[in-house]
This record gives C-alpha cells, sequence and structure tokens, in this order.
C-alpha cells in the first residue's frame, strides 16, 4: 500500500497538528527581539512627537475637548507635547533599545541563556502597556509640579518600576557571581539597570505616597528634576558605555585597547553620574554646596567620556576602512563623536554663569538632542546592526535603507541640535541686550525652522530602521550563527 | 556547546597619560568647587507652575524674591548676588524711594506708580529710553507677576 503524499490531497486530519505558538514566547533571544521591534516602533513614534513638538513652537498651536467620561478632557499643549516626546524618547526607544541590548548582550557575556526569559518577555509587555498608557495620560490627566519623567500617572509608572525591577532580576540571575570576573560591559549595564529600577521604584512610590498624602510640590518638584536628570546620567549613560565596549571590539574582531581604561572609564561614571543628579537641585532650601558639587560632577563626567573615546578608538586600529560603510563601527563612530560632544557642552552649560545667561533656553534642548538622538540612539543603531542578524539568523538586506538611516540621523541630529544650541544662545544674548519679546521670537524663527527640518530628517531615519526591519525579516538572506546556551552546527561568531 | 566568548583586552595595564589626565580634570573640578562653596541656590522653578501668581490677586513680595530669582537672565547676574549693584549696573535697594539710574528720573516722573512695572517688562511707553543693557521681562512674567516683583525690591533697605 502506497500513501498518498499529494498535499492537494491531504485532508486537514492528515497533516500532524501545528505548533501552536505561546502567547509569552520562550526562545533564547526571544526577548532580544521583542525589546529591539518596540523600540524601533518607539523609534518611530518619538521623533513624530519629536517633529510636532519643534513645530508647535513655530506655529503656536492648544487645544482642549472634553472626553465624556469622568469630566476628563483631552489637553494639547506645548509642555504636554514636549513631555510626551521625552518619555517616547528615553522610556519608549532608548530604553526598549537598552533593554534589548541586555536581553542580547547579557547571555554572551556569561555563556547561559537569560534566566526566567518568559518573565523577561512578560516584562517586556508591560513596560510598553504601561509606557503607552501613561503618555496617553499625560494628555489627559493634571501634570502637577513633576518634571516630564515622572509624569505619567502613578499606575503607569508601577508598571515601569516593575518591569525593570523583572529584566534587573533576570540580568542578576544570569550573571550571577560571575559579575565579579565579568566583561567591563555587564558592569556598566548592571549599575545601569540597578539605577533604573531604583530611579523608577522612586518615582512609583512618590506617585503611590501622593494618593495619600499631599506632598508639597517643592518637594515632588526636586525628586522629580533629580530622577530626571539621574535617569540619563546613570541609565541612558551607562547602558550606552556597556553598548559601546561590547559592539567596538566584536566588529573590528579584536581586542579591547586596554582593559584598565576600560575599568577607570567605569569607576569615574559610576563616582560621578549620581552625583552629577545634584546640579539639578537648585533650591534656596538645598545647601549651595551640593548644587555645586552636582555641577562639578557634570562637567566631570567629561573624563570617562574622553577614556572611552580614547579607549574604543584606539581599539579601532587597523580597521578604519570599516568606519566608511554603514556598519556597526561607523554607527558607533559616530556616538562616540557625540558622546564626547554633549558631555562637553554639558559641562559648559552646567557652570553657573552660563546656565544664568542660558538656562531654560532652547541650548538644553539642543543638548539634550545630540545626548539622546546622537550618542545613545547611535550606540543603539551599532547594537541593532549588530544583533538583529545574530538574532534573526538573517543578514541585514544590502541598499539605500541603511545608507538613510546612518545619514539622515546623523545630519538630522547634527543639524536640529546645532540650531537649537544656536538658538539658545542667541536667545540669551538678546534678552541681556534688552531686546523686545516680539523681536526675539522673530529671530529665533531663523533657528527654530532648520531645528524642525533637521529633526525631520531624524523622523526619516526612524521610518527607514524600521523598513529596514521588516524587509530583513521578511525577505532577508538566512545566516547562522550561534545561541548561547545552546548547541550550534554553524557557529559563525556573535 | 555553549558560546561563551569573552571578549579580551590587549592589556590590562592603565596608562600613564590616563591617570594623569583624570587627576588633572578632577584637580580642576575641585579648583572650582573649592571656589564656589559659598552662595545661595535660586528657588526651583517648578516644572508647569507659572511661578508665583498671588492666589487674592495683590502683589505678595515672596512670591516677587522667587520670580526675581527665577528671571531669565537672573537679576543677580548684572544686578550683583544681593542685588546692591556690580560694576555699571545699579543698585536695585532703595527703589521705594524712585530710580536710581539718572535715565529714568523723567519716566518716574511721568509714571510715578507704575515706572517700576513698566521698565521691566519694557513696555511701550519705556520707548526711546536707553535700556543700557536691561532685558525686556514682559515676555516671561504676567503684569500681576512684575507688580509682585515690584513689590519685592520696594522691600530692600
Amino acid at each position: 500500500m502506497t500513501l498518498n503524499r499529494n498535499p492537494k490531497k491531504s485532508r486537514p486530519y492528515d497533516e500532524p497538528p501545528k505548533r501552536r505558538r505561546r502567547l509569552i514566547p520562550d526562545g533564547a533571544d526571544s526577548a532580544a527581539i521583542g525589546f529591539f521591534v518596540a523600540s524601533a516602533i518607539w523609534l518611530a513614534v518619538a521623533t513624530g512627537i519629536g517633529a510636532l513638538a519643534i513645530g508647535i513652537r513655530l506655529i503656536p498651536l492648544e487645544l482642549s475637548f472634553p472626553l465624556g467620561l469622568f469630566d476628563l478632557s483631552f489637553e494639547f499643549d506645548r509642555r504636554r507635547v514636549d513631555y510626551a516626546f521625552i518619555n517616547a524618547t528615553v522610556f519608549g526607544w532608548l530604553t526598549n533599545a537598552g533593554f534589548a541590548a541586555i536581553a542580547f548582550m547579557v547571555p554572551r557575556l556569561f555563556g547561559r541563556s537569560l534566566a526566567g526569559i518568559q518573565l523577561v518577555n512578560l516584562a517586556m509587555l508591560i513596560w510598553n502597556m504601561a509606557l503607552a498608557g501613561g503618555i496617553a495620560g499625560l494628555y489627559v490627566f493634571d501634570l502637577g509640579p513633576n518634571a516630564a519623567l515622572s509624569a505619567m500617572p502613578w499606575l503607569f509608572e508601577g508598571g515601569l518600576a516593575t518591569a525593570a525591577l523583572i529584566v534587573t532580576g533576570s540580568f542578576l540571575a544570569t550573571a550571577g557571581a560571575s559579575i565579579r570576573t565579568g566583561y567591563v560591559s555587564a558592569w556598566f549595564a548592571g549599575v545601569a539597570l540597578l539605577g533604573l529600577a531604583g530611579l523608577l521604584g522612586l518615582n512609583a512610590t512618590i506617585g503611590l505616597v501622593e494618593l495619600f498624602i499631599e506632598l508639597p510640590a517643592l518637594t515632588v518638584a526636586l525628586a522629580s528634576v533629580f530622577v530626571e536628570r539621574a535617569l540619563v546620567t546613570i541609565w541612558l549613560l551607562g547602558i550606552a558605555y556597556a553598548t559601546l565596549h561590547y559592539v567596538v571590539p566584536r566588529a573590528t574582531g579584536q581586542a579591547l585597547a586596554s582593559g584598565g581604561l576600560a575599568i577607570l572609564t567605569w569607576l569615574t561614571w559610576l563616582a560621578l553620574a549620581p552625583a552629577s543628579a545634584l546640579a539639578t537641585l537648585q533650591d534656596t532650601s538645598v545647601p549651595f554646596i551640593f548644587t555645586t558639587l552636582g555641577s562639578v560632577a557634570t562637567i566631570l563626567l567629561l573624563v570617562p567620556a574622553a577614556l572611552a573615546f580614547v579607549n574604543l578608538v584606539q581599539s579601532m586600529q587597523g580597521r578604519w576602512t570599516l568606519l566608511f560603510g554603514t556598519g556597526t563601527l561607523a554607527f558607533a563612530a559616530v556616538s562616540l563623536a557625540f558622546l564626547l560632544a554633549a558631555s562637553l557642552l554639558e559641562g559648559i552649560g552646567s557652570l553657573r554663569t552660563v546656565d544664568q545667561a542660558i538656562g531654560g533656553t532652547d541650548w538644553e534642548r539642543g543638548v539634550f538632542l545630540w545626548a539622546a538622538y546622537g550618542a545613545f540612539s547611535f550606540a543603539a543603531f551599532a547594537l541593532a546592526e549588530h544583533a538583529m542578524p545574530r538574532v534573526l539568523r538573517r543578514a541585514w538586506g544590502a541598499g539605500p535603507l541603511a545608507s538613510a538611516q546612518l545619514w539622515l540621523a546623523f545630519a538630522g541630529t547634527t543639524l536640529a541640535g546645532l540650531a537649537l544650541m544656536g538658538g539658545g544662545l542667541a536667545e540669551g544674548s538678546l534678552r541681556a541686550a534688552g531686546t523686545a519679546p516680539d523681536a526675539i521670537d522673530a529671530a529665533l524663527l531663523l533657528y527654530r525652522v532648520p531645528a524642525f527640518l533637521g529633526f525631520g530628517m531624524v523622523a526619516l531615519a526612524g521610518l527607514a530602521m524600521l523598513v529596514n526591519l521588516f524587509l530583513m525579516y521578511t525577505s532577508g538572506e538566512p545566516v547562522e550563527y550561534a545561541i548561547p546556551g545552546q548547541a550550534s552546527p554553524a557557529a559563525a561568531g556573535h | 556547546m555553549t558560546v561563551h566568548t569573552p571578549i579580551e583586552t590587549r592589556s590590562s595595564a592603565l596608562p600613564r597619560w590616563a591617570i594623569l589626565l583624570t587627576l588633572f580634570v578632577f584637580l580642576v573640578g575641585g579648583v572650582y568647587l573649592a571656589a564656589n562653596l559659598v552662595g545661595e541656590n535660586p528657588p526651583l522653578a517648578i516644572p508647569g507652575e507659572s511661578a508665583g501668581s498671588p492666589v487674592d490677586g495683590s502683589p505678595d513680595p515672596a512670591v516677587g524674591e522667587a520670580l526675581v530669582a527665577q528671571a531669565t537672565p537672573q537679576c543677580s547676574s548684572c544686578h550683583g548676588a544681593d542685588l546692591s549693584g556690580s560694576g555699571p549696573f545699579p543698585s536695585l535697594h532703595g527703589v521705594a524711594d524712585g530710580p536710581v539710574s539718572e535715565n529714568l528720573q523723567d519716566f518716574a516722573a511721568e509714571y510715578p506708580d507704575t515706572w517700576a512695572q513698566l521698565w521691566i517688562a519694557g513696555a511701550p511707553e519705556t520707548e526711546g529710553i536707553d535700556r543700557m543693557g536691561m532685558p525686556a521681562f514682559g515676555d516671561q512674567f504676567s503684569p500681576q507677576q512684575l507688580e509682585s516683583i515690584v513689590a519685592y525690591l520696594k522691600t530692600l533697605p
């Protein structure tokens, strides 16, 4: 008897049952993939909101209409759009990319699968749902005296803190006792994660306490500005250092130039990053020496940036041609350049005399743009460029999209940052010269238009990344890479 | 079967230039810290709060003091830390008795009750008077807030 092998004639019950997909996947790299995809989507969202934030400085627009629910209304104004942009950038794009970096790097650094992978995937869902809800809430609920990264309703902040705790727990369980002898990237990532979980926990706790006790507005405001700054210096900066120290040796295929320099970079960052946040506590109730100490720490953050720059550039020796492509090393080099420049500008801006002249102007937004969309984003791009083929087992498509992503993001961030910083300087000097407000606004238009155009280019770069990722997933050439903790028939390096 | 591939480092030694550079920059930071030990922070500009709008609508010197510290650029950057004057910039003490600067005497005579608010705001009435570098703050503060600022300045001895 012969079996009918014609698939057209086979009936449903002749087919073996299809494997059901689990709601929460547990593949070795599923967390890294999930966080990478989420980060790419948030990048497109954040850059869109960012272009809108600059746009409503050119054409002022405020909207308010009732939602017909519990007397709630949708409020659209400059502060809410700014806050949504900062949250989408920091928690949406950069933090998802940071979690992806951890989910990708840690198993490879310690040679074992990420502990509690299903929990980490659950954390990814919690994080992104809480963030989407929180950002929507920014347009509905009272923002209070909070800075941008503490302004979400406490329920959503609690969701973010829970997700961050899960990822931190998974990291610690994976690294275990090996962390002491681990590579410096794991140290950067570990401290950064602990800082993120702690700061988000503080945010959520304050929000929860406020439900029962009315805290003084000043206390809440001081805590929120501290948390906002510390999230940038501890979490975002830490994960950028972790990423860059990981990808540069991998992309060049040669050893890190100096382990001693890397440890000195880590030690100086560890000491200065938390202290730098003290500079934001500028209030009469805070001792002057604390804020001065914060300003000094901000200036000194140039030291770890310079050390990392030298160490990683030395690690590129003999591989300079890789800088001229659109691969990992090109992204990493741009990130390093922005990191050094942003650290220098942050240091200059924290000098008290400079701060008095340009504080509150577009200068601060320009420096933030260079740090977030220059230094941190390009580090994330570099890791994505390196990691995505390894987790999806598909090659990036060769084409104009990768070039578009690199050059649009680079040119757009440079232009928008320069324009905003120039506008800030102009605003400071015009105010000091006693120029009338209308004339100042007219003068700032010359800076804000190029800033808008520049940020539009960054938004296009975000779209290019998303499309490139989609094309890679759907039609990329298959490639084989090893998975930590699993047998691999054709390890092509990782 | 695992693929644990730690990243090697070419050298674990710390270059001498790195130690010297770090020490030098920290030394510069220490000098800056030592030179800025004494002073007072301005009141925090609480996010989203249009600082100091008196509830009952009357000018409040305490609110005015907070607003003076929040002005951009800060008043103290020209008029000195205690607003008692610095270089070519006049003292703001004693404005309760009228303007200190000579260029404002005629203006104050013409607007005896509101000259200070108009001057700080950079109102159209002040056109033609040499501001001598004094910024206009009309875009930063509401008329009510300006009244609080003037109320505070008038408390300075």
